[in-house]
């Protein structure tokens, strides 16, 4: 039994190894090769150049990147503003037809963004807030605030109403009692619905070009025509760079958690 | 004075999805608690009495009457001002804070001061013995110890009053044997006012200086614990204090007739005439020594053992007197001559009788 266990263990490793890491070999030889055609194994000679277009270039990408992350951080702040009321509102109150609001508020995960967005795209027209980053920003809700309400809707389902009561007794105030009891309770399924949110948001291609019009250029939208038959090798330094930044995105966020939890120890240790 | 006054508190709640659950209602409850006294709210669960506590601590809205402390209204003053402070069953201490940070919370909520409020959570911790357990985290401390933080952190702010809803009952029981002990210790102590909720008998009765039974939403009966014990005023209250010796009967000429008419003796006039049920603690009921004759002021009871058990230095026999099945208590010594199945004489002391309707 615990001889199989490592031996499980390794296969496991190396499957998972073959599912994610192998595909980024082609992809790292694809975007520093020059002509790589069938049926070589390798290519026939290296070159940088996919990477200096990509990073020195007059391509845009250093702009394209801050444009990406400014919407998604934009989008998932405005998320969790939204979903920790709806969270709190849908878990705690009774209401008369619950599911109707979770039905409609779920629905952008299961119907296909382009439906709603052709919609969405005649309304902004209207209002003039197409090519611009603030009606990007509102069309990337839709596709984000699903996952975030879920997660935070799963943090209140664990917090019952007895801590509200028992701050309440020790003269807490709805603000405080908010502030020093629910939210962080709230806080690990915040971050959870918060990586979702950016990671959706980096990664939306259809909603940015619709709305957006091509004005806003995020990094899918750079990176898509070159995909889509321009060149591989700066599509693959592309798709490198945007996995690089969403992964860079996640640990950062996840060590800002860390670290804030690491305070709180601490604090109280040397306090 | 400052005491807790219940004005005709009454709460409905709305019938439930589920038709066969009916709508619970608290009916109303007027009640005086004097400044320092412990008094305890007994009664089964769902009989309301968490119920009236919530009432009382304004986590609940009451749909009638009014509370008052002293000679201040404060039915419409929400619970974060009225300093009360309450101890719930688990201890709810806030897990991401330390057990010092936990105490000194009410004090931080009125902005004393983070030395002061520090000083005053580490001495209050003294007090309910955990001593150098501030820096530690709730999750680090036993279901006792955390229910002592619990108690610490709801008394550093000095409430008017202490409501308490259950607080020892997840607790094993020599851990609520000792808990006990803390808490009456405690609250001599500090003179606080208590409001303490339990379904356990034992407990209330050790610890309150009053007691009220509760049952189905009515508050039945408020005293004294041995007056309660010693004189029930119904039936619902004697059988949750225990006491299951209870003949029916009726009361018509002077005299006690049981529905089975095993019992049969004269009673005092001033006893109400009509039905009635008359309740015998057990350990009234003694056992009579041969060839003793009745004393003049007893009545005698003849009946058959059906069960003897031991239990904590005495025993516990269960005797057949006509339909009735009478506990009774018996010292060990009295209980060696006696076995199962045998016939035996009982005495009752006729001042220790007791009739109820």
């Amino acid at each position: 039994m615990t001889k199989t266990r490592p031996f499980l263990k390794s296969i496991l490793f190396t499957l998972l190894f073959i599912l994610i890491g192998l595909p980024f070999i082609p992809l790292i030889l694809s975007s520093v090769s020059f002509g790589w055609q069938w049926p070589n194994i390798l290519p026939e000679s290296f070159s940088f150049r996919a990477w200096e277009y990509v990073l020195l270039g007059s391509s845009g990408t250093w702009q394209a990147v801050s444009v990406s992350l400014l919407i998604a951080f934009i989008v998932t702040a405005v998320n969790i503003l939204l979903a920790v009321p709806a969270a709190n509102a849908l878990v705690r109150y009774p209401l008369r037809g619950k599911w109707l609001l979770e039905a409609m508020l779920f629905a952008p995960i299961v119907i296909p963004p382009f439906v709603a967005v052709m919609g969405i795209h005649l309304t902004f027209l209207r209002l003039g807030l197409t090519e611009t980053v603030f009606g990007v920003v509102l069309a990337h809700l839709s596709p984000t605030l699903p996952y975030m309400v879920r997660a935070v809707m799963i943090s209140y389902n664990t917090l019952s109403i007895d801590w509200e009561d028992q701050a309440r007794m020790l003269g807490a105030g709805s603000l405080s009692r908010f502030r020093h009891v629910v939210l962080p309770h709230l806080l690990p399924g915040i971050a959870a619905g918060a990586s979702l949110s950016i990671l959706i948001s980096l990664s939306q291609y259809l909603i940015t070009f619709i709305i957006g019009s091509g004005q806003v250029v995020t990094l899918p939208i750079l990176l898509f025509p070159f995909i889509s038959g321009g060149d591989p090798a700066i599509a693959s330094a592309y798709s490198l760079l945007f996995a690089g930044i969403a992964i860079l995105t996640l640990i950062g966020m996840d060590a800002a958690l860390k670290k804030y939890y690491q305070n709180k120890k601490a604090g109280a240790e040397n306090g | 004075m400052s005491s807790l006054r219940i004005i005709n508190i009454e709460k409905q709640y709305q019938q439930t999805q589920r038709k066969s659950d009916p709508a619970f209602s608290l009916q109303p409850v007027g009640l005086t608690i004097n400044e320092g006294e412990f008094f305890s709210l007994l009664g089964p669960s769902g009989c309301g009495k968490t119920t009236l506590l919530k009432l009382v601590a304004g986590l609940l809205q009451a749909d009638n009457g009014e509370i008052w402390v002293g000679d201040a209204n404060i039915t419409a003053v929400p619970p974060e001002d009225r300093r009360f402070a309450m101890v719930f069953q688990q201890s709810l201490l806030f897990p991401h804070m330390t057990v010092e940070d936990n105490v000194a919370f009410g004090l931080k909520m009125q902005k004393v001061g983070k030395k002061q409020r520090l000083a005053d959570a580490r001495e209050m911790l003294e007090h309910v013995g955990l001593k150098g357990f501030g820096l530690r985290f709730p999750d680090e401390l036993s279901g006792g110890q955390q229910q002592r933080v619990a108690l610490a952190r709801a008394l550093v702010a000095n409430p008017q009053v202490l409501l308490m809803d259950e607080p020892f009952s997840a607790l094993d029981p020599s851990l609520r044997e000792e808990m006990r002990e803390l808490l009456s210790r405690i609250q001599k102590q500090f003179r606080v006012t208590v409001l303490f909720v339990t379904h356990d008998r034992e407990e209330a009765f050790q610890l309150s200086d009053r007691i009220g039974v509760m049952s189905e939403g009515t508050l039945l009966q408020v005293g004294k614990a041995r007056d309660l014990y010693e004189r029930p005023e119904s039936r619902k209250v004697a059988s949750f204090l225990g006491l299951k010796n209870s003949v029916e009967g009726i009361v018509a000429a002077g005299r006690f007739i049981s529905a089975d008419r095993s019992f049969d003796f004269p009673v005092e006039e001033t006893i109400e005439r009509g039905p009635c049920h008359l309740i015998l603690r057990p350990e009234v009921v003694q056992l009579k020594i041969l060839k003793e004759d009745p004393l003049e002021d007893s009545i005698q009871l003849s009946g058959v053992i059906q069960q003897l058990r031991f239990n904590y230095g005495f025993y516990t026999g269960t005797i057949q007197v006509g339909i009735y099945l009478l506990d009774c208590s018996f010292t060990s010594q009295q209980a060696e001559g006696l076995v199962v199945g045998q016939e035996i004489d009982v005495l009752v002391n006729k001042k220790d009788l007791w009739f109820v309707a």
